[in-house]
């Protein structure tokens, strides 16, 4: 991985923490400077009992348990507490009604002897009252008026002998009565036999200037006090029972049914001579434990928020893990993106850019935060590459781009240009909505230098090949021609010899010898030729490969491999071929190889004027003369000066320290052998422009012919035939 | 005798021709092979002095190879080889000559002052074959013989020879008789020209 400065580190984190949220901030603290001391928090320091606060949520839960355990008990309690207060207030409330109702019977009673005193009321108005009073108080069964004998002097009941007026418990209260002249109750006591119903009495004395002479007895059923003077709510809630001292019972009511002795009371009713006690049982059971729906709901509520702390708390714990293992991701992603020496850019769907690694930065040359927001034109764009980039932006927006690379040329902040490949993808947010592309910038200097070392090399070995080729063909043409030369020579001098060694000596030559050496080397005069015919046949096969073909295919064929050369000599080319153009006949391979030849050295020709102007032309248009289609190749480059221009067609003449001096040679006897001529002349606007003409298909096979190909009169240079070029040899030759 | 071997037929003959316009009988043969052959049958050398004419190039025994056999066979001082070179076969040509080729000539070449190379060529032949010839007859000398030729070439009487071998001056006439005899001369001068 290469170094990163720090600051550039920083800024790209920011950056980064646009995408991320705050996932980038433990990391981010880590990498600060505070160094060691500042991982534990400060506030863990000051507050130290807090570092239990993650045991906090269990603490609570389990004083809700315990609350929910402790309160219905005492609630539970609570009502039972107050249930049993409520049974002895009620009980205590139904004593005083039985007393007070007791009490004014008493009262009623004291008017009616207060009137008998005064000798007012004789017995028979007191059995009237006696009966209208009866009819208001039903606990009363009878009242009677004794004398102090016991006798009955009025009676509101007569059905009762008199004899029997009293029992036996009475009669003891009738005593006590008459000795302390106070009133009183007698003890609760059946009036007669055991079926009949309890009965107490009243007794009231009866006194006449502090003598007693008689009582008025009241008589009342137990029963009835209980029926008349206890409410009937209470009595539906209680069992209410009446004992004596002894726990006896004497009356029981039992309306609701009977009693759950859950909650007691016991209260004494007293009456003057009598020994009552008054029992009351609820019939209400202890209070439930969960005895409302109150309760009910908020144990519901409370198991629910326990539940739902539960599941927070997994829920915490899960995110703690996502967020974790999403930490982990990020900064995986950021050591990635910083280790890559691919270049990285997102923009928008506007174009914006969002996003650049250091790659991209580092490759352009321009910081991040110069990058990050702009929209276009981006500072690494070359102008003469702005066309190229607006198209393909256009196609990036509409979506129309393909998923292979394009490759075009982006500059470093000092103005230095370099090849790039670059890959766009869309950017899908996390709702799969496309927010803008990301796009892998590959800076393939190197590759294309390896490209270009190759293609050299391959060139190199090419041209070699060529020589080698060319010299062997040489050599051995060479060889050919040496044998019937070495021969006519040997035989001439021969001859030569035997003419001056008979001038000698006077004698006269052997003419049959004579002849037989000049027939030999006449033979071998005729072969050299024939070998020469050879070579012309050769040559002359071609022709046979010419055929129809449409111009654009010619062109269409060699743009690829030129376009190649310009991509890496930073040369737009533009083709501009005319509409309708007819199809010419040509040897394509040779006229393609006429057209690389000639943008080869366009090329070339522009690789030191500015990048701006590079732009090699081919042009194919409509010749005037004959139908036929001219083709230009046009370039703004250094131009060629007129000693130059003059041998620009002689072979062996070069510019170039490896150029053999053959290839405008060809060119030239290529377009010649396909009747036209290749003509040069200087570019107006800069540069030159090397143009030729092929026929058309009619003109050709109407017998044009190639060998007026010579003619005065041009203002640029005419190339005339050349002597006895090979172009099979040099077909693939390139170099002028 | 001229040995010309060349695979190509017109070289054969026009050279034929050339050598008879200045009197030089040649032989022709197609290939080293043939040569080689010829040699097998009868290693006869020519009174004129041999010489052979030999192509570099030839598709069965290049003429490199045949020269390197020659030499093998020590004839090369007897029989000078003067190559014959095509384009590109200088290098070659030039390694034969330090190896002992007598010389060469680029084709094409000028054809008279090859026939003058020839003719000095057969004339070292012919050195060749004399020389070659004495140091024969020296050979069937004997101990005593070589020892007396060596003091008569040293200039001494036949008296001072007896003296120094311990031997009558009768048994120094009649080895002297013996040497002259051999070596085929008639008096000491002759001699000494010969063993020059």
């Amino acid at each position: 991985m290469r170094p990163v400065n720090k600051n550039q580190g920083h800024r790209f984190y920011a950056q980064q923490l646009s995408y991320t949220g705050r996932m980038g901030l433990e990391s981010h603290n880590t990498e600060g400077s505070q160094g060691q001391a500042a991982r534990k928090p400060r506030w863990r320091l000051v507050f130290p009992f807090l570092q239990f606060l993650p045991f906090l949520p269990a603490l609570l839960a389990l004083l809700i348990v315990i609350s929910l355990a402790w309160l219905p008990w005492k609630a539970q309690r609570l009502e039972s507490a107050e249930r049993q207060e409520q049974l002895i207030a009620d009980t205590l409330w139904v004593e005083q009604g039985v007393r007070l109702q007791l009490a004014q019977d008493e009262e009623w009673l004291r008017q009616v002897a207060a009137e008998i005193a005064t000798g007012r009321l004789v017995p028979i108005d007191l059995q009237k009252r006696a009966a209208q009073w009866l009819v208001t108080r039903r606990e009363v069964v009878r009242l009677r008026w004794l004398d102090a004998n016991g006798r009955v002097l009025a009676a509101t009941d007569t059905s009762v002998p008199a004899s029997a007026v009293l029992s036996e418990a009475s009669l003891v209260a009738a005593d006590r009565v008459r000795r302390t002249g106070r009133a009183s109750y007698a003890p609760p006591a059946r009036q007669s036999g055991r079926q009949s119903p309890m009965q107490i009495d009243y007794h009231l004395p009866l006194l006449q200037s502090g003598h007693y002479h008689g009582s008025l007895v009241a008589t009342y059923a137990t029963a009835a006090i209980l029926e008349q003077m206890v409410p009937w709510w209470f009595a539906q809630d209680n069992e209410i029972t009446l004992t004596c001292a002894d726990d006896s019972i004497i009356e029981r009511r039992a309306a609701g049914g009977p009693g759950r002795g859950v909650y007691t009371h016991v209260h004494a009713l007293d009456l003057p001579g009598a020994n009552l006690t008054l029992r009351t049982n609820s019939l209400k059971t202890l209070p439930n434990l969960l005895p409302n729906l109150l309760v009910g709901a908020v144990i519901a509520l409370t198991l629910g928020l326990l539940a739902s702390l539960l599941a927070l708390w997994r829920d915490i714990n899960r995110r703690l893990q996502v967020e974790s293992a999403l930490r982990q991701q990020v900064s995986f992603r950021t050591a990635m993106e910083n280790s890559l020496v691919t270049g990285l850019r997102a923009r928008d769907i506007a174009g914006r850019v969002t996003y650049v690694n250091p790659a991209f930065c580092k490759m352009v040359g321009t910081e991040a935060v110069d990058l990050v927001g702009r929209m276009p034109p981006m500072p690494y764009w070359v102008p003469e590459a702005m066309a190229d980039y607006q198209k393909r932006f256009a196609e990036v927006l509409a979506g129309t781009i393909t998923p292979q690379g394009f490759e075009t040329v982006f500059q470093r902040a000092g103005g230095a240009r370099f090849p790039v490949l670059i890959f766009e993808s869309p950017l899908l947010d996390a709702t799969g909505r496309q927010t803008g592309w990301m796009g892998s910038i590959l800076d393939i200097s190197d590759s294309k230098r390896i490209e270009d070392l190759n293609r050299q090399q391959q060139e190199k070995l090419e041209s070699s090949a060529r020589l080698a080729s060319m010299g062997e063909i040489a050599s051995t043409l060479a060889h050919e021609l040496n044998q019937p030369l070495a021969a006519i020579s040997s035989y001439t001098t021969g001859a030569l010899n035997l003419l001056n060694g008979c001038a000698r000596t006077g004698s006269t030559p052997d003419p049959a010898g004579l002849r037989l050496a000049l027939e030999r080397a006449s033979i071998q005069a005729q072969r050299a030729g024939q070998i020469i015919r050879s070579v012309h046949a050769f040559v002359k096969q071609h022709e046979a490969s010419r055929a129809p073909v449409s111009v654009r295919t010619l062109i269409d064929g060699i743009v690829p491999l030129v376009e190649l050369q310009a991509h890496k000599s930073f040369v737009v080319l533009r083709v501009d071929i005319a509409p309708g153009l007819p199809s010419v006949l040509a040897d394509r391979v040779l006229i393609e190889q006429v057209l690389l030849n000639l943008t080869r050295n366009a090329i070339e020709s522009m690789e030191d004027i500015a990048p701006q102007q590079r732009i090699l032309q081919i042009t194919a248009s409509r010749n005037g003369g004959d139908g036929g289609v001219r083709i230009a190749v046009i370039d703004h480059g250094h131009g060629i000066a007129a000693p130059i221009a003059e041998r620009l067609f002689s072979p062996f003449f070069s510019t170039k320290a490896e150029g053999m001096g053959m290839g405008l040679n060809i060119c030239r006897t290529a377009i010649e052998f396909h009747g036209g001529q290749l003509v040069y002349s200087e570019n107006p606007a800069g540069g030159t422009i090397f143009e030729f003409a092929l026929p058309p298909v009619a003109a050709v096979v109407a017998g044009a012919s190639a060998t007026a190909a010579s003619e005065a009169g041009k203002p640029a240079i005419v190339v005339a035939p050349a002597p006895a070029p090979a172009p099979a040899v040099s077909a693939n030759n390139r170099h002028t | 005798m001229l040995h010309i071997v060349d695979d190509e037929e017109v070289i054969r003959d026009s050279l034929t021709w050339l050598a008879r316009s200045r009197d030089i009988a040649a032989t022709a043969y197609p290939g080293g092979k043939a040569f080689l052959n010829s040699l097998q049958e009868h290693v006869s050398f020519s009174a004129e002095g041999d010489c052979l004419l030999l192509d570099v190039r030839m598709p069965d025994l290049s003429g490199s190879a045949l020269f390197d056999e020659l030499g093998l066979r020590g004839l090369i001082t007897r029989m000078p080889v003067i190559f014959l070179t095509g384009h590109g076969d200088v290098p070659m040509a030039v390694d034969t000559l330090k190896r002992g080729a007598f010389d060469f000539f680029e084709k094409p070449f000028n054809d008279n002052k090859l026939m003058d190379r020839v003719l000095e060529a057969l004339a070292a032949s012919r050195e060749a074959n004399v020389a070659a010839a004495v140091q024969q007859r020296l050979t069937g000398l004997s101990l005593r013989e070589r020892e007396v030729l060596a003091l008569i070439l040293a200039g001494n009487m036949n008296k001072v020879i007896a003296d120094k071998l311990g031997i009558s001056m009768r048994t120094v006439e009649v080895h002297r008789a013996h040497i002259f005899d051999k070596m085929n001369v008639k008096t000491a001068v002759e001699l000494a020209r010969l063993l020059k």
